[in-house]
């Protein structure tokens, strides 16, 4: 089936997938639609989530027991089910977000001298 | 990976629905808050999400084992396969059915008769205490021993931790209700603590128990305590007439007792002279529990020491001499068993046997269909499959169909246990225990297990040659295939055939047995009923016999009866079998042991009610009875082997031991007593009534007897009421035992023979039928590969008659083949089974002969079908349709 591909989608490798979610759930316990709600609204509507990708990427958080899922009381007052951050999803948050500071700092310095031959 | 959700797949898969549910609810409220209208919104809302089905997969995937799931997937795989190809799963599904179900039942059998221990405590170190000697130069193996031999191993034998001996017998009960016969057993202090069996109530005998003038006591068996005293919690210490004598009742033994083959009602104890012990009949059996560490061997030689000393003793000198006693200690379970374990081992190689053939069916049939999926598996491999893929989807194939099988076989086996238990004329120990138990579910799965292996591993082997060669047209694998189907047809002809000449052996030995002259006639019309008279009702013995003789006249004059007597023991009662050494007067030297001869008591008319022919001489009258004349009959054998012809024999004089002499007035034709298949022994047969009394020994009299009575009315239950109204009318109350007819008894003799013939029977019709079945199938499947060739063969003018022959006669070659390879096996196998033949050799040429003929025939006929279909090809059609 063919799928709306935006440039930023299609480069949102799995684990910054995974890390975000974790970030939304530091706030607090979230359902789904929430979840991605704070990620499009947190990033000014840059990342798009795809769902195709949510729903299974909160599974396998849960299977890794990072995420805990519970089923709640919606807003409108429907059952909707909630997940929330396990004590492991806040140390792995904490290793993701190093990591990834690591990942961005290392590609801002091959990216930078780059620049300045262009320049 | 979530074990807790992978078993709730679908419960989670709901789950996730009902949440992209509410994903896609919220997020339409929200458009509609923004403007749009409800459906707008709601597909807005869809495209958004993207598809939902894909996302459940994906969670649904991540909750999978991959490889149970395809395992599962195959297993459903080959499930719609068996569901939607009747003609291969049938055939294939029933034959391991019966295959593995014959096998299940007779390891069921095998398991309860001779693998499960006793149901005793340490079971190993028991063992049964007798004695080998020799009796006319004929070794016996299992003499039991004397009161004085128990007491001389009592004392001296150092490896026993507990040791008694013991005799099965009868007793009447009296008091409350009716009169009642019961089964006992007779034992001395040491046989329950030697099985380690504890009573339920009160206690064991004691030593005490086993004096001379002791207080009688009895232990009651559980089943007999519910039946006769409802359970009575206080039932020790209440006093109970066993042969008109009191005993008090001193314990109940707990309801899964048994002793060892038999079920007695009561146990009584055993009693032993204070003084010296001077009878010395070897009547009891013994039972001993070995000390911790002692072997049956060593427990041998130190009985062996025990048995020499107590043969020096003056007394016993000359008989121990005479008979060469050596003490003969077994494992109990070997007692127990007996000889059923030829039978069962015959039987379960023979079913082993069935087990290969429909293995190998199986395979041809999978075989088959492997082939005819030659180039799906082709196309697979094309594909991209692998060669694993493929052969797991096999092997599963064949693991469903072989548990399939097994499940099915289950049912079979239960259903012919359920039979055998209930028939129980097999005659086989331990009977009331065969059962399906986890031994035998394992025993199932493995054999479902191993013949799926069996087979499924010759078509992953063909699957994976084809898939190499990756062809998928070609046709060129025709005759590699055929070389591995005609030698598993080769085979299967080959196991038939030692088959069929199994059930051929025993179908011969049937019917020699059948052929044996017994010494009486048409045993389903002789009614018998055991009765005994106690001592302590009738004291004096020749009221006892005025009382039989009364017992007879009555019952010899009930309407339809053709005439009625009394033995000691009927012919095969084994149970009463008795035996005395008889001196011939003139012929046994003096100072010798005369030989032991089967001796009965018979009263006048015996012979004519039994129906066994009276040579010379005459019958005994009552009249020899009342005046206790001192005559006797023999039996054929006897008088020819003492003085040539049996009219010589009228005359002569014989005496049992040192008894009075007896003249010889009749000589009667030889009767079969211990059992159709054994010769017949030389037998005496002393008149009813007062014996001839050994000198300085009071007058005594036997008082359980076997009545015998004549009449085509027997076994109907009107006669029966007939017979114990006449019985009662002599003695109100004298209980009436083992009332059935001779023929029982009879059949019981042959029982074995029969069983091990319908098993065997069995397995050979089996295997008949698989070995056609095979034949067939590979002739038909050599015909569709050359249906080219014929109608090439045709076109050119060959002869439909010849092309028809071509195909018979490979047929008769694979047979022969077959056959040949079945006779040698055969040869070599059968005499393991040559103790349960009779009156046939092991390698008897008219059953190896008629066994080669029927499989021949059958070959013949099984490739006579396709044969005609190869003939009868219409070469234009099948040269156009390629």
């Amino acid at each position: 089936m063919p799928r709306r591909q935006s440039p930023l989608q299609s480069e949102m490798v799995q684990g910054t997938l995974d890390m975000l979610i974790l970030q939304t759930l530091v706030l607090g316990p979230a359902h789904g639609q929430t979840i991605a709600h704070a990620i499009e609204r947190g990033s000014e509507d840059v990342l798009q989530v795809e769902h195709g990708s949510l729903y299974p990427a909160l599974h396998r958080l849960e299977n890794r027991v990072w995420i805990a899922a519970f089923w709640g009381t919606s807003e409108n007052n429907r059952r909707a089910k909630y997940y929330r951050l396990t004590r492991e999803g806040k140390r792995q948050l904490a290793v993701q977000t190093s990591r990834w500071e690591q990942v961005v700092r290392a590609i801002g310095r091959i990216l930078n001298p780059a620049v300045e031959k262009q320049g | 990976m979530n074990w807790r959700r992978f078993f709730r797949r679908d419960p989670s898969d709901a789950e996730q629905r009902e949440e992209l549910d509410f994903y896609l609810d919220v997020t339409a409220e929200e458009y509609i808050a923004r403007g749009m209208t409800p459906d707008e919104a709601r597909a807005a809302a869809r495209r958004k999400l993207g598809n939902t089905t894909l996302i459940r997969e994906e969670v649904y995937r991540m909750n999978t084992v991959t490889l149970l799931e395809s395992a599962w997937r195959d297993a459903r795989h080959a499930l719609r396969m068996i569901r939607t190809k009747p003609g291969f799963s049938i055939p294939a599904l029933l034959s391991l059915a019966l295959g593995i179900g014959g096998n299940i039942a007779i390891f069921s059998v095998v398991n309860a008769v001779l693998i499960r221990p006793l149901p005793y405590p340490e079971p190993d170190a028991l063992v049964g205490v007798f004695n080998s000697a020799v009796f006319e130069r004929q070794p016996i193996h299992d003499m039991p021993l004397s009161l004085g031999m128990y007491h001389a191993y009592e004392n001296g034998a150092q490896s026993f931790q507990d040791f008694g001996v013991w005799t099965a017998g009868a007793a009447t009960i009296t008091g409350a209700g009716d009169p009642e016969q019961i089964a006992t057993v007779t034992m001395t202090n040491g046989v329950l603590p030697a099985l380690g069996v504890r009573p339920y109530l009160g206690r064991w005998f004691s030593r005490e128990d086993n004096a001379e003038r002791a207080q009688e006591t009895a232990i009651l068996s559980y089943g007999y305590w519910q039946r006769r005293f409802g359970g009575d919690a206080h039932v020790v210490g209440r006093v109970v007439l066993i042969d008109f004598v009191p005993h008090q009742v001193i314990g109940v033994m707990p309801r899964t007792f048994q002793f060892l083959n038999l079920a007695p009602d009561v146990l009584l104890p055993q009693h032993l002279p204070d003084g010296p012990i001077r009878s010395d009949e070897f009547n009891h059996s013994g039972i001993a529990r070995l000390k911790p560490g002692v072997t049956v061997n060593g427990a041998n030689q130190d009985i062996a020491r025990v048995l020499a000393l107590w043969g020096g003793a003056d007394d016993v000198r000359q008989v121990v001499e005479q008979l060469r006693f050596k003490p003969q200690l077994r494992p109990l379970k070997q007692d127990v068993v007996g000889d059923a374990g030829v039978v069962l081992r015959t039987l379960m190689g023979a079913l082993a046997l069935v087990l290969l053939l429909v293995c190998a069916n199986v395979a041809n049939l999978v075989q088959v269909r492997t082939q005819s999926r030659r180039r799906e598996f082709a196309i697979r491999a094309a594909l991209g499959a692998g060669w694993g893929r493929i052969a797991r989807e096999l092997l599963v194939e064949s693991l469903t169909l072989g548990i399939l099988g097994g499940a099915l076989g289950l049912g079979f086996a239960y259903a012919g246990i359920r039979l055998l238990v209930a028939d129980g004329s097999a005659n086989l120990p331990r009977l009331a225990g065969i059962s399906i138990d986890s031994a035998s579910l394992l025993f199932a799965l493995a054999c479902s297990a191993a013949s799926s292996l069996a087979f499924g591993s010759i078509a992953i082997l063909k699957s994976g040659r084809t898939a190499a060669m990756q062809n998928a047209r070609g046709a060129s694998a025709s005759s590699e295939q055929l070389r591995a189907q005609n030698a598993l047809v080769v085979a299967q002809v080959g196991l038939a055939l030692v088959l069929l000449i199994g059930a051929g052996l025993m179908i011969r030995s049937f019917l020699a047995l059948r052929s044996v002259a017994p010494g009486f006639t048409h045993p389903e019309q002789i009614e018998t009923v055991r009765i005994l008279i106690p001592k302590a009702q009738i004291p004096e013995p020749e009221r006892v016999v005025r009382m039989q003789a009364d017992l007879v006249a009555r019952l010899a004059s009930i309407p339809g009866v053709a005439a009625a007597g009394f033995a000691s023991g009927l012919p095969m009662e084994l149970e009463y079998h008795n035996g005395n050494v008889v001196a011939v007067e003139g012929r046994t030297p003096v100072g010798q042991i005369p030989p032991n001869r089967t001796t009965k008591q018979v009263s006048p008319g015996l012979f004519a009610a039994q129906g066994t022919r009276l040579i010379v001489g005459r019958d005994f009258t009552w009249d020899d009875v009342f005046s206790q004349r001192r005559i006797a009959i023999v039996s054929e054998n006897m008088a020819h082997e003492n003085w040539g012809d049996p009219r010589d024999a009228l005359g002569k004089r014989i005496r049992i031991g040192e008894g009075p002499w007896m003249e010889v007035v009749g000589v009667v034709e030889n009767v079969h007593d211990d059992g159709v298949d054994r010769p017949a022994p030389p037998t005496v047969y002393l008149r009813a009534g007062i014996a001839a009394a050994q000198p300085g020994t009071p007058a005594a009299v036997r008082r359980s007897v076997t009545l015998a009575i004549r009449s085509n009315r027997a076994a109907t239950e009107s006669f029966l009421r007939e017979i114990t109204a006449a019985i009662h009318a002599v003695n109100p109350n004298l209980p009436l035992a083992k009332v059935r007819t001779l023929n029982d008894v009879y059949r019981g003799s042959m029982a074995r023979t029969s069983f091990a013939l319908v098993l065997l029977g069995i397995a050979g019709a089996m295997a008949l039928t698989l070995a056609v079945v095979g034949v067939y199938g590979v002739l038909a499947y050599a015909v569709a590969q050359r249906r080219r060739e014929m109608s090439i063969r045709v076109a050119l003018g060959a002869e439909p008659g010849l092309v028809q022959a071509l195909f018979v006669r490979q047929g008769l070659m694979l047979a022969c083949a077959g056959g040949a390879l079945g006779l040698c096996s055969a040869a070599a196998l059968s005499r393991w089974i040559s103790s349960l033949l009779f009156g046939v050799a092991p390698l008897d040429p008219l059953t190896y002969g008629v066994s080669g003929a029927i499989i021949l025939a059958a070959a013949v006929t099984a490739s006579y079908i396709p044969a005609r279909r190869a003939a009868s090809v219409d070469p234009m059609e099948t040269l156009r349709s390629d």
